[in-house]
């Protein structure tokens, strides 16, 4: 995720993803699908490699809460 | 007498001295959608029957003399993605043109307990999401101040009824700004307050973790009465909070001497979409409360990049988990816009999804921490005044000009309250923020903004 892919590898990254979620992008929209994506993708990668592993995610739970 | 300027307040004073009767007001605000919403198209669904139905038996009891409250005999519309028993409730889709509840969401029903009189559904973007769209059963709700421009959204319909006078209360939701958004470019009040105050249970999810409704009116003060019907502990709401409901209108009035208010000038500072009248407003909005007695300095927070990521991220990915087999099953009977954002969220892995967890945590800590040391924070809604509908700009993106979702990763309270016009005759606002369940607090300053401004002498569109 440090680095930002090629549009090419971006949009086999972007092609395997929705393969993966059973999603099927109709050819006509996927150049702006990839637009959005990409836009996306560097927002994702302010948040890689930020943390250490002390760090918790604010959804952990404790037992017995309602 | 025009009731459609009168506040919740004075139509409250109206009713119970029998100058006006609650069926004269349902009446008026009804005549006023019939002139206006052609035009605007605020409302997906005008619910005459009931609204005529709901004014007669507030009448009826006020005779009787059972008085349920500030809300009692009040005109109100609900964005249709709140479940309404017996009344069609479409999130503003294909998809669910034919779902008719069978329960109000609990936000109705409050509502409806209150005395308050339903006049219809309002457009929204779809699924609180897509729009402003063109390709959807109803068309997009038009900005009463032009219509060439769009109000901002996902509560558009409700911005639009605001401002073009037909109702003073018009609930919508927030999952990154879909109520402080419209409320800003559409010159009305908008707040969401902190997360689990109101209960969410029976308005459709866009994304569990963000979502809050909340409601967008003509003043600071029609907002905290309608809050003070919303608020309370629901028990089969998983983020509500059982907490103390104070008296919302109890400190209106105390003004902002000797309080302490901070601005994080970094969040729109340095972005690209920054406006300069809008900062120019806040400014004059910061230089107003200086004079009234407030100390208001500059703050830093992280970064606003941060924020953004977070909030989108958890937003695509919990939208996607609800959307899902639609998404993979009907794609293209969704607009194209709400398709396109939903199948971002089948793009964001596990381990986005978490990292943006941990940061919000880390974000949640600092807003927190900067709120320990000052009564409230005071920012911009959006970074410009409302685009024209031929100039869209992708309000999920990295670079929206609205900039209100780092309060949704948050959780804390937050209100749009407008401040002034543009250049161009269109509104823009600012946003206040307070402590967490501090909502007394960020009316209180709300006020004082909506007073010191001038706005309550500015004039809305006739039309």
């Amino acid at each position: 995720m440090a680095e930002t892919p090629s549009p090419d590898a971006l949009a086999v990254e972007f092609d395997c993803l929705m393969a993966r979620a059973g999603v099927s992008v109709p050819p006509q929209r996927r150049a702006a699908a990839l637009v959005a994506y990409a836009d996306l993708r560097g927002q994702i990668a302010l948040l890689h490699g930020r943390y250490g592993p002390e760090a918790e995610p604010s959804n952990v739970f404790r037992p017995g809460d309602k | 007498m025009d009731t459609q300027d009168l506040c919740i307040a004075e139509m409250g004073r109206l009713l119970r001295s029998g100058v006006v009767s609650a069926e004269t007001l349902a009446r008026d605000a009804l005549a006023r959608v019939a002139a206006r919403d052609g035009g605007l198209h605020a409302f997906v669904l005008v619910t005459e029957d009931r609204a005529l139905q709901d004014a007669r038996r507030a009448d009826d009891e006020l005779k009787a003399g059972r008085d349920r409250g500030p809300f009692h005999g009040i005109p109100y519309a609900l964005k249709d993605i709140y479940d309404t028993a017996g009344i069609r409730t479409t999130c503003h889709s294909k998809l669910r043109l034919n779902v008719v509840p069978k329960q109000d969401s609990v936000a109705a029903a409050r509502l409806r307990e209150a005395g308050g009189v339903l006049l219809g559904k309002l457009a929204t973007h779809e699924f609180a999401i897509g729009g402003p769209s063109f390709d959807l059963p109803f068309p997009p709700a038009r900005n009463p101040w032009n219509p060439e421009h769009i109000t901002g959204g996902s509560s558009s319909g409700s911005g639009t009824a605001i401002a073009a006078r037909m109702v003073r209360m018009a609930m919508g939701s927030d999952t990154g700004g879909s109520i402080r958004g419209p409320a800003a470019w559409c010159g009305t009040v908008g707040i969401k307050a902190t997360y689990g105050l109101v209960s969410r249970r029976g308005v459709f999810p866009l994304s569990w973790t963000l979502d809050h409704i909340g409601p967008l009116t003509r003043s600071v003060e029609d907002a905290a009465i309608t809050l003070q019907v919303l608020a309370g502990y629901d028990p089969q709401d998983p983020a509500s909070a059982d907490v103390p409901v104070p008296n919302y209108r109890a400190d209106l009035e105390k003004g902002v001497a000797r309080l302490r208010i901070g601005i994080p000038r970094a969040f729109f500072a340095n972005a690209s979409a920054t406006t300069p009248e809008v900062v120019a407003g806040l400014e004059r909005t910061a230089a107003r409360l200086r004079a009234a007695g407030a100390v208001v300095e500059d703050i830093e927070l992280p970064d606003y990049a941060l924020f953004s990521a977070v909030g989108r991220v958890i937003m695509m990915a919990e939208a996607f988990a609800i959307h899902e087999t639609d998404v993979q099953t009907r794609l293209l009977d969704y607009g194209e816009i709400t398709a396109g954002r939903f199948i971002l969220g089948a793009a964001i892995t596990a381990a986005d999804f978490i990292h943006a967890l941990r940061a919000r945590r880390e974000l949640t800590d600092a807003v927190n921490a900067a709120l320990s040391r000052y009564d409230a924070l005071l920012t911009l809604s959006a970074l410009n005044t409302a685009p024209r509908f031929d100039q869209p700009t992708d309000a999920l993106s990295s670079a929206s000009p609205i900039q209100t979702i780092p309060f949704n990763v948050t959780g804390h309270p937050a209100m749009s309250v407008p401040t002034g016009l543009g250049a161009s005759g269109l509104p823009i606002g600012v946003q206040i923020v307070g402590r967490v369940f501090d909502e007394p607090m960020v009316f209180r300053i709300g006020r004082a903004v909506e007073k010191l401004s001038g706005w309550e002498a500015v004039k809305l569109p006739a039309g």
